[in-house]
């Protein structure tokens, strides 16, 4: 048994070592410089749990990352010991305070603690871990500073009774430099759920699959009532956004900005990749008509990221999770209002990346990729139909705002140029080829 | 009165006892009752026997010819009984056999208390029960309540004697304008729920066909004569009734007419006879309606039901076809969520198939279209609405997917039904008219038709199979008898082994969910007298391709999973989700081995 205090200097030893082999940590691009405790929280004696922020310095950037520590596991990771997190549900099933931290559960929510949890083995960016089958905790595992979008918006949503996300049940969080900031947040677990994109790529598969020449529609895996549906789903979200936090017209300089925004990634990314190169007149082009024709828009608060791989299909149909943001981007970026169309345009890229997946590193097939971009064409336009029946006025059918949508589209598009062409070049081709077709299209 | 007016004129029963042989002063029909004729003995004693039973729908008329004359019949049935204990099926559903001009396969019946003379006569009837019974096997058949052919004597007194005892048996109107908001059933056929009757000189009101008038439940005499139809076959020894399109029994103005409250009632009152007088046998109700107004026919929950002991499940059916071919659990997985809890003395009845086509009416318009496309490539497999096939044509004759459905009935919650034939991968003829295609004669032997009759083959009553694939020559009981993995032996393996794990009859089901949407886990859990729990864990690949699946049992961390079907033991669930992999549209069924008082697994 080690006090406390030897244990988090034992850590600070090993953490520059550790730090860059964990999944979540964001800073593996830049060796790690110098970690420094910011906080230590004895949440159990016995065993032992400690509940710990470090700053890790890294060149120019410094940034906050919680810990879950016990000394009972050689790794000093504690989030896979079932006991020792089911006791942070206990803690906010009590609404208890510890040395400033907060376990609270919300206002009309009722927890049943004693549940041990697990750990899920898929995530990127933060770790979740399951208790019973009824609830999941988001330890965000880089700290912000400030309101946390995704807390901030599942109880705006929850408090308009919207029935299309997983009902937050809770939150823990704490302060930092005198700043509010959110360790976590627990949710409904759905234990049926199944993310859009595995719903999608079923589909998709079926399709390929067909030795018979079969049109999207005709195949019966079609997945064009679900993207309806999906449409469905994300509209009423977005007007359900609206009814709890309002909205604004955007003004011109608004909208000039968010067009010199586009233009400005473009321009980086245009010299980081060569083959954006050919493109980049056409891109500027629709970039400028969105500027030209447009009629008012909207903006609001909106998902930030959306795709199919943040929608879940449960028995009771579609919802939507994970309203953080772009991970990437900073804070204040974050938060801003933005137009819905962003997320219908992330939305329509995702069904682009569905179709196309299982045609990345293999052999040009004319036979499959037609299928590939019928799929695509079918069910793009299926999401915008449903998107339509369930839209607010102010918002109404997306491909009435055609030059916008496109805009927002080839800015994704490029987005993920940058993103393939760092992560996994192999699939490169398939937002390149998809700026291909959407600037060759025309208007 | 002339001879050929007599109301059972049209009837051909003469010589035998029927409805309407004598005509008593106060003009009432003379009807045979059941102390006329021998009773059958009764199988062994078990209240519950229903919730675990294996159903077995067979048609008289297709099963085998035992007088030669080309048509199936009640002794000819008796006499393949071994065959059906040894397939291990607990119960029969005959469709009706009674008197009938067979305008509607014999759900226009003419006389609920004689026998269609080409099947046999009452007689014949008990001797097939005696005989079932003393193999444990029990019988159920259809009753007709809402409604009687036109040729039953009951309508021809109605129509020509307003005022005499039958003037009120029948709904009788001035002009068909009545009821209005009820929608008309068989689509294809009727264009009103009223036809003008030219003897009366009114309308009457019929749900189905213009030749089956809706008997009047609002009469007292209606009622009585409906009970007293139950109890004439009850005393005979029959175990139960499938009651046949009961949501229609009263109308009432400005409703849809369907499930009304006074319908309930009655149901009420049938089964108060039962329990009081027949204890043991059962009511099974034909309401194809959605689960969340099905339940209204079991009754009051707070005594665990006190309408009918059984009803189909309508909406899973083509649910199970849906999600197959979408490789999506979703539309399983939905309509089970959709489907209300059910009193503790009451079962579904849960199919595949049956005489009817695949009834396509509680879906949405979408998932129809959707269904027509997938299931109905040629516009002559469509019928109503839905779709006349049998399970091994709809599937391509693939056999993974036979499999993969059956496992399915015999796993989900409800006593399965399953519709002759299948147990072989039979076929279907959608050349022959209405819903015959799924009517041919049963395939017993690559002899002369079928094996079913030693008619002239001209003589038989539909052709048999002929094609290719699923021709009697190739595909019949004695060839898959021999063929130790023929799907015959295979479904007979699967019965016996549902036998095994009374679970799979009664006990609780709980949806796995899990990430991969192609994959439909489920576990059904079930505590035994004892305390001790029976848990059979059931995975299905609805996908044509190998998946892998991941399975949260963090429940039974510690468990050792038990392969049902042949004993191999799984590796133990731990802490992580449970891995495993299924062959394209492969199953499992396994045993969660159940932890003793002692703490001993297995």
């Amino acid at each position: 048994m080690t006090e406390p205090q030897e244990l988090v200097e034992k850590l600070l030893t090993e953490l520059p070592g550790w730090l860059p082999a964990q999944r979540w940590f964001a800073g593996k691009d830049r060796p790690v410089g110098s970690v420094r405790p910011l906080r230590t929280t004895v949440l159990l004696e016995e065993p032992r749990l400690l509940h710990v922020v470090v700053e890790v310095e890294q060149a120019d950037r410094v940034e906050a990352y919680q810990l879950l520590v016990t000394d009972r596991d050689e790794s000093y990771e504690a989030t896979g010991d079932g006991e020792l997190t089911g006791h942070l549900l206990d803690l906010m099933a009590q609404g208890r305070e510890i040395d400033g931290l907060s376990f609270e559960h919300e206002p009309d929510a009722e927890l049943t603690d004693g549940l041990r949890g697990r750990p899920i083995t898929s995530e990127q960016s933060n770790t979740s871990i399951i208790f019973g089958s009824q609830y999941i905790l988001k330890l965000f595992r880089k700290l912000s500073y400030g309101p946390n979008p995704d807390l901030v918006l599942h109880r705006a949503l929850r408090g308009v009774g919207c029935e299309h996300i997983a009902q937050p049940l809770g939150s823990i969080t704490g302060e930092l430099n005198g700043e509010q900031v959110t360790i976590g947040m627990l949710q409904q677990f759905l234990p049926d759920a199944v993310d859009g994109w595995a719903m999608a790529t079923t589909s998709v598969r079926d399709l390929m699959a067909d030795s018979e020449a079969l049109h999207a529609d005709q195949a019966g895996g079609d997945f064009a009532a679900e993207a309806n549906r999906l449409g469905q789903a994300v509209a009423t979200v977005h007007a359900d956004l609206e009814r709890a936090l309002g909205q604004q017209d955007a003004d011109d300089d608004d909208i000039a900005a968010t067009v010199r925004a586009m233009g400005s990634r473009l321009d980086r990314v245009a010299e980081m990749v060569p083959a954006l190169g050919p493109f980049v007149p056409a891109l500027r082009e629709a970039f400028d008509k969105a500027l030209d024709g447009r009629s008012t828009i909207v903006v609001q608060n909106i998902h930030g990221d959306l795709h199919l791989g943040q929608v879940l299909r449960t028995v009771n149909g579609w919802l939507l999770i994970d309203f953080e943001g772009e991970p990437a981007a900073p804070a204040a970026e974050r938060a801003a209002l933005k137009s819905p169309l962003r997320d219908v345009a992330g939305m329509l890229r995702s069904f682009d990346y569905a179709a196309h997946q299982m045609l990345v590193g293999q052999d040009e097939d004319p036979l499959l990729t037609e299928r590939a971009l019928e799929w695509a064409r079918r069910n793009r336009a299926a999401f915008c139909e449903g998107y339509a029946d369930a839209a607010a006025e102010a918002v109404g059918d997306p491909r009435r705002h055609g030059e916008l949508l496109r805009a927002f589209e080839l800015d994704k598009a490029v987005y993920e140029v940058a993103y393939e062409y760092a992560n996994r070049p192999e699939w490169l081709t398939v937002p390149l080829s998809s700026i291909a077709r959407i600037t060759g299209e025309g208007a | 009165m002339q001879e050929d007016s007599r109301p059972d004129a049209a009837l051909g029963l003469e010589g035998v006892p029927h409805t309407g042989e004598a005509i008593t002063a106060d003009g009432l029909l003379v009807e045979p009752q059941a102390e006329d004729f021998q009773h059958a003995k009764q199988a062994p004693k078990n209240p519950d026997w229903f919730k675990g039973a294996v159903f077995y729908e067979v048609l008289v008329r297709a099963f085998t010819d035992s007088n030669g004359d080309g048509t199936g019949d009640l002794r000819g049935l008796a006499s393949r009984l071994d065959y059906l204990e040894w397939l291990g099926i607990d119960c029969l559903w005959l469709p009706p056999f009674y008197a009938s001009p067979l305008r509607d396969g014999g759900y226009d019946i003419s006389d609920f208390r004689a026998v269609l003379p080409e099947f046999g006569n009452i007689e014949d009837f008990v001797y097939l029960l005696d005989e079932a019974h003393r193999r444990g096997i029990r019988v159920i058949t259809d009753l007709v309540l809402n409604h009687t052919s036109d040729a039953h004597p009951w309508f021809q007194q109605s129509r020509m004697d307003p005022d005499g005892p039958y003037g009120d048996y029948y709904v009788w109107s001035d002009d068909d304008s009545r009821y209005a908001d009820a929608r008309i059933i068989f689509v294809d056929t009727e264009t009103s729920n009223w036809t003008y009757d030219p003897v009366r000189g009114q309308f009457y009101w019929h749900r189905f066909f213009s030749h089956q008038p809706d008997l009047n439940f609002e009469n007292n005499d209606v009622q009585e004569a409906m009970l007293d139809t139950l109890r004439f076959w009850l005393d005979l020894g029959i175990d139960g009734f499938r009651l046949d399109a009961v949501p229609y029994l009263f109308e009432e103005e400005g409703t849809n007419c369907e499930n009304l409250p006074r319908t309930h009632d009655f149901l009420k009152r049938c089964r108060k006879v039962v329990d009081d007088e027949y204890p043991g046998r059962i009511l099974l109700a034909e309401a194809n309606q959605w689960p969340s107004d099905v339940v209204e026919y079991f009754g009051d929950p707070e005594v665990g039901g006190d309408e009918c002991h059984m009803a189909f499940h309508f909406p899973l059916m083509p649910r199970i076809f849906m999600a197959v071919r979408r490789e999506s659990r979703f539309p399983i997985s939905e309509i089970l969520a959709q489907t209300p809890e059910i009193p503790t003395g009451t079962q579904w009845g849960i199919f595949l198939r049956n005489h009817d086509e695949l009834t396509l009416e509680m879906v949405t318009d979408e998932e129809r279209d959707y269904m027509y496309t997938e299931y109905a490539k040629d516009p002559r497999m469509k019928a109503n609405i839905g779709i006349r096939r049998r399970l091994a044509p709809l599937l391509e004759n693939d056999r993974n997917q036979q499999e993969l459905f059956t496992a399915m009935l015999l796993s989900l919650p409800g006593s399965p039904v399953l519709y002759y034939g299948d147990e072989i991968g039979m076929g279907d003829n959608i050349w022959l008219g209405d819903r015959d295609a799924v009517r041919t004669p049963m395939q017993w032997t690559p002899d002369r038709n079928a094996g079913f009759s030693s008619c002239d083959p001209g003589r038989i009553y539909l052709p048999v199979i002929m094609d290719p694939i699923h021709g009697y020559q190739a595909l019949n009981v004695e060839a898959q008898l021999n063929n130790a993995s023929s799907l015959l032996n295979w479904t007979r393996r699967m019965i016996e082994v549902r036998k095994q794990h009374h679970a799979l009859a009664e006990g609780t089901f709980i949806d796995l969910g899990g990430s991969n949407p192609s994959v439909l886990a489920y576990k059904r859990r079930w505590t035994r007298p004892d305390g001790h729990e029976d848990i059979v864990l059931c995975v299905n690949n609805l996908s044509r391709f190998p998946q892998p699946v991941e399975l949260d049992l963090s429940e039974h961390r510690g468990t050792t999973p038990v392969e049902l079907t042949g004993g191999v033991h799984f590796p133990q669930v731990g802490e992580l989700p449970y891995l495993l992999t299924l062959p394209g549209h492969g199953f499992y069924w396994f045993q969660l081995a159940t932890v003793g008082d002692d703490g001993e697994s297995r």
